[in-house]
């Protein structure tokens, strides 16, 4: 318990406080503690693996490989966006004349018969949302791999955004099935699904798997920490200094 | 190892703060992240399951009945959402078809109907069988229900439609958003705490002993 | 928000008293679920309560409908909807299971009638085109009885009179069916007001017999006095009588139809029953003529050739149409030594004897008293040129009260009429009169001495006479004749051709008619090819 004791005191906490990236604060890998994902349960002095008392959730200090999965799945998604956007998501066959559509085409459509707001609509959801999830993820990786102190803060808040915005590229997804089921007047109009709409829903799928493979703690971790190593039974023996932050000596083994 | 109950960690940036105990409608944020580290439940908990219950009434109506109808030149056609993954399907998109299935009804229906059996009066005191299992359960699915986005989609597919057809919103369509705002708030509602509630309920009843590892 | 961040080193503080708030909230927020119930058991209770009976009805083949999707309409409201499809247990054919609408219960009683509407080609003209765009749907027929049914055999074909068709059934016997098939039109002065709904051969194969069926309200000009005639197609006659020629409608061209009037329009009689029997003959003219009484043989020798005369020409009377003549032969008349040439024709004396009756006011006189009569004033039959572009002859029955006198024996049968020479034989006569006169003139005393003169002179103006006889009596009546004949020729081609004639003003609507609609084909396609997708998103706003 004496570990807190030195905790910043001289700080007045203020109940409207922006946060501070720049705080010292003690991360729980440091200290021996792991919080469980599941249920939020805290457990001092875990082993890697290990269930977690209240769920059974295994304990892990940091996700196994998440800078690998993210990746590989990010790869994974750039390479599907190509055709999803290429090739066409619904195919509209009338009586004269069959109309393919892909996601921008169909945006332009709505830009030009005046549905200003639908055209936005669309396009934000289906092809600025999955490009930014794209970058942003790319973005998110690369700092964590080079371990950068560039604007914690802002790559957190971009990580929430991420995993907010997530599921409303599946937009379009719903909007071509929706139009599938519902249009299907033999001989006259039908409407059906197009290959670039399955790699759509690949992209969205991938996207969201990568976002949820991604430890968000590796942002602030200034060092690597190995999911897999042995903790200590017993804390740490030295309180760690708030200015030390920058190279304190780790895991014992 | 360990059971600390009077820590937090912050799960985004892996903060260790002292837990404590919340006023009515606090929340605990982290100094450094800003991210959400604990909320008082209140009366939501007391809300959730009448939510629940009429949640479900209304994902029941909205995949019995049609969505929409349209109307082109005497011709008419209608679909539910079951209809229209059978249509993906038999065009042959049978991968999108399972995954619309999955996001709209699979996942949805999991959460529903696992919060609805574990808030059932009956399992007050003691934890429900499988409650582990189908917690997590639930708590996996949670990312992937999106009913909310399907009732956009919809609503952008009617407006695409109003142009060519005529278009008459079938029973469903009000069932589904209704469904949608309902949704909302029961998966708002972070199922960790559930966790915690019958672990309150246990301490109290048999006294606080943590769990050895 | 409370940053959770400080020291514990400040002294434990007391614990307030918690106490426990009555939430009325929850109560309030259970209205939700409640109000969701209670929306899902109406739809569910209204569905439930529109619904109707379930009928099932077998067809031979389920082509065009679809379980679920397919209605069921009746005057082109929908009044129910095909809920299931499957094979009968044999395999002959599908029963196709109809959920029919609350406010369509009538719909099951026992006579109701079932049957698929698609688009079909048939002889009373095209139906069901629409389906070819809007997918098949089951028609229906109310039926009125009491008694309700559950299965029921659907029909193959629509039925050509629906039961809510009010109007009148007769029946008509004819020899043969000629163009005419089920839906065949009725024509009423050219208008249609019925159709052909069924025809059978008769049991003994000797004629047809057909059920037609008459609209209200033209029903009630089916009277007692109608006669029915086939109508089909174009009615050319070319014959002794001229060229005429009829239709009632482009359209009995292609499917045949049969056409009505009363035979006296004079005179008003009472509608016909429903059910009553009437004959169909060939052709108008048939149909108006009156009728004929009982047709008496007759035999005639005529002395001269006979080429030009066939069987089927007529017997005239003075313009009347006496009979026709039935056969021609030759005899060799042992006794006399030469050929005769009997001609068997067929009279209806009833016709000349009504006339003469109507004419002369006398008393009505037996057959026979009436056929001496009418010989001792010079009734003979004589062979006649009936028509220039053919040659053909006809026998003409006329008076010619210089004719030699003969006698008539009103018993023999066949009954033989005494005949007179044609006009040829008459001019023989004639000149041997003229010759025979001529070498009475005593040449010899009028004197010698104009004997060198005049003996050229007679002799050139004995061939003058000659010529001019000849002239007088052979060849001009035979040009006037043959000028009335061209004349009534040409005034009959000009009749057809005029330009009121009917065929005219039929040909030229229907010229008409097509070019209209040719034009706004036209105007559809040369838009639908600019805009192909104005057909999906209709007419786009300029």
């Amino acid at each position: 318990m004496s570990l807190f004791n030195r905790q910043a005191a001289s700080h007045t906490p203020d109940i409207t406080q922006e946060p501070d990236e720049d705080l010292p604060v003690q991360d729980a890998a440091s200290l021996g503690v792991i919080g469980c994902h599941h249920c939020g349960t805290v457990w001092e002095g875990a082993q890697p693996h290990q269930a977690c008392g209240v769920c059974h959730a295994p304990l892990h200090v940091r996700r196994i490989d998440s800078l690998t999965r993210t990746w590989a799945l990010l790869i994974a998604a750039c390479i599907m966006y190509i055709p999803a956007n290429m090739m066409p998501v619904m195919v509209t066959s009338t009586l004269f004349d069959e109309q393919r559509d892909t996601i921008l085409s169909g945006v332009i459509y709505f830009w030009t018969s005046g549905e200003w707001g639908l055209a936005l609509v669309v396009f934000v959801a289906s092809f600025l949302v999955p490009l930014f999830k794209l970058v942003a993820l790319g973005i998110l990786v690369f700092s964590a791999r080079r371990r950068s102190r560039w604007r914690r803060l802002q790559r957190a808040k971009l990580y929430r955004v991420v995993e907010a915005i997530g599921r409303w590229s599946m937009l379009d997804v719903f909007v071509v099935s929706v139009l599938t089921g519902l249009v299907k007047i033999h001989g006259f109009a039908n409407i059906h699904a197009g290959i670039g709409i399955a790699a759509f829903g690949a992209v969205v799928v991938l996207t969201m798997l990568a976002s949820l493979a991604f430890d968000p703690r590796l942002i602030w971790d200034e060092r690597a920490i190995d999911p897999n190593a042995e903790v200590s039974r017993e804390p740490l023996p030295e309180p760690v200094s708030p200015n030390d932050n920058a190279n304190t000596p780790q895991e014992t083994a | 190892m360990q059971k600390r109950t009077d820590l937090i960690v912050c799960e985004e940036c892996d903060a260790v703060y002292q837990r404590m105990a919340l006023g009515e409608r606090e929340i605990a944020r982290c100094l450094r992240c800003g991210a959400e580290l604990e909320r008082d439940t209140g009366r939501r908990l007391q809300h959730l399951l009448p939510l629940t219950i009429g949640a479900l009434i209304l994902f029941v109506i909205a995949n019995t009945f049609p969505i929409v109808t349209i109307e082109l030149q005497g011709l008419s056609s209608q679909t539910t959402l079951i209809g229209a993954v059978v249509a993906l399907t038999r065009d042959g998109m049978s991968e999108v078809a399972l995954l619309v299935l999955a996001t709209t009804l699979l996942f949805p229906l999991i959460q529903l109907g696992v919060l609805l059996y574990l808030l059932l009066p009956g399992a007050r005191d003691r934890r429900p069988p499988g409650f582990v299992l189908l917690l997590r359960l639930m708590q996996a699915a949670r990312p992937w229900g999106m009913i909310e986005v399907f009732m956009l989609g919809v609503l952008v597919a009617l407006i695409k439609l109003s142009n060519m057809a005529e278009v008459i919103p079938g029973p469903a369509l009000w069932s589904f958003g209704g469904l949608t705002v309902l949704l909302t708030v029961v998966v708002s509602f972070n199922p960790r705490y559930l966790w915690h509630l019958w672990e309150q309920q246990q301490a109290e009843q048999y006294g606080d002993k943590g769990t050895g590892a | 928000m409370t940053p959770p961040d400080h020291s514990d080193d400040k002294p434990a503080l007391l614990q307030p008293r918690r106490a426990r708030q009555r939430n009325w909230l929850p109560s309030l927020v259970w209205l939700i679920p409640i109000v969701a119930a209670i929306v899902g058991l109406t739809l569910v209770a209204k569905i439930l309560v529109e619904r109707g009976p379930v009928v099932t009805v077998s067809f031979r083949s389920a082509e065009g409908l679809e379980a679920g999707k397919t209605k069921v309409k009746y005057k082109d409201v929908e009044i129910g909807q095909v809920q299931s499809l499957k094979l009968a247990a044999d395999r002959s054919h599908v029963l196709v299971g109809i959920q029919l609408n609350q406010d369509a219960s009538g719909f099951n009683a026992e006579d109701t009638r079932f049957w698929v509407v698609r688009p079909r080609i048939a002889a009373s003209g095209i139906s069901g085109l629409g389906t070819l765009l809007s997918g098949a749907y089951i028609g229906a027929d109310a039926g009125a009885s009491e008694e309700t049914k559950k299965n029921f055999v659907g029909l193959e074909q629509p039925p050509i009179v629906t039961r809510d068709a009010s109007g009148r059934q007769f029946v008509l016997h004819t020899d043969d069916l000629g163009s005419l098939d089920i839906g065949s039109p009725i024509f009423y002065r050219r208008i249609k007001v019925g159709q052909v709904v069924a025809y059978d051969l008769d049991s003994d194969g000797r004629g047809v017999t057909l059920r037609i069926f008459v609209n209200a309200p033209y029903d009630k000009f089916v009277t007692q006095a109608s006669r029915f005639w086939h109508a089909s197609g174009f009615d050319m006659e070319l014959n002794a009588s001229g060229f005429k020629l009829h239709t009632q409608a482009l359209s009995t061209v292609v499917l045949g139809g049969i056409a009505f009037r009363d035979r006296d329009e004079e005179q008003v009689s009472s509608p016909a029953k429903e059910g009553a029997e009437y004959a169909l003959v060939e052709d108008e003219s048939a149909a108006m003529k009156e009728p004929d009484g009982v047709p008496q043989t007759a035999l005639l020798y005529f002395d001269q050739s006979l080429r030009g005369l066939q069987p089927g020409a007529t017997v005239d009377f003075r313009g009347v149409v006496l009979g026709e003549v039935k056969s021609i032969g030759v005899q060799y008349d042992k006794a006399r030594g030469e050929f005769r040439m009997p001609v068997l024709v067929q009279i209806y004396p009833d016709r000349l004897g009504r006339r003469f009756h109507e004419e002369t006011g006398e008393q009505r006189r037996s057959n026979a008293q009436l056929l001496r009569m009418l010989v001792k004033r010079g009734m003979r039959a004589q062979l006649r040129n009936g028509n220039l572009l053919t040659g053909q002859l006809y026998v003409a029955i006329d008076f010619f009260p210089k004719a030699k006198p003969a006698q008539i024996d009103p018993d023999k049968v066949p009954l033989e009429l005494p005949t007179i020479p044609g006009s040829l034989d008459e001019l023989q006569q004639q000149l041997s009169d003229i010759a025979g006169k001529l070498s009475k003139v005593p040449f010899d005393e009028i004197g010698r001495d104009l004997q060198t003169t005049l003996k050229t002179l007679n002799k050139t103006l004995t061939t003058a006479e000659q010529t001019a006889a000849r002239i007088n009596n052979d060849i001009a009546p035979e040009m006037q004749a043959a000028m009335k004949d061209a004349r009534k020729t040409l005034n009959a081609a000009e009749r057809t051709l005029s330009d009121d004639a009917p065929l005219q003003s039929d040909i030229r609507q229907t010229m008409q008619e097509l070019g209209k609609a040719a034009a706004s084909i036209r105007i559809l396609t040369d838009y639908l090819q600019q805009h192909p997708e104005s057909l999906i998103r209709g007419k786009q706003e300029p």
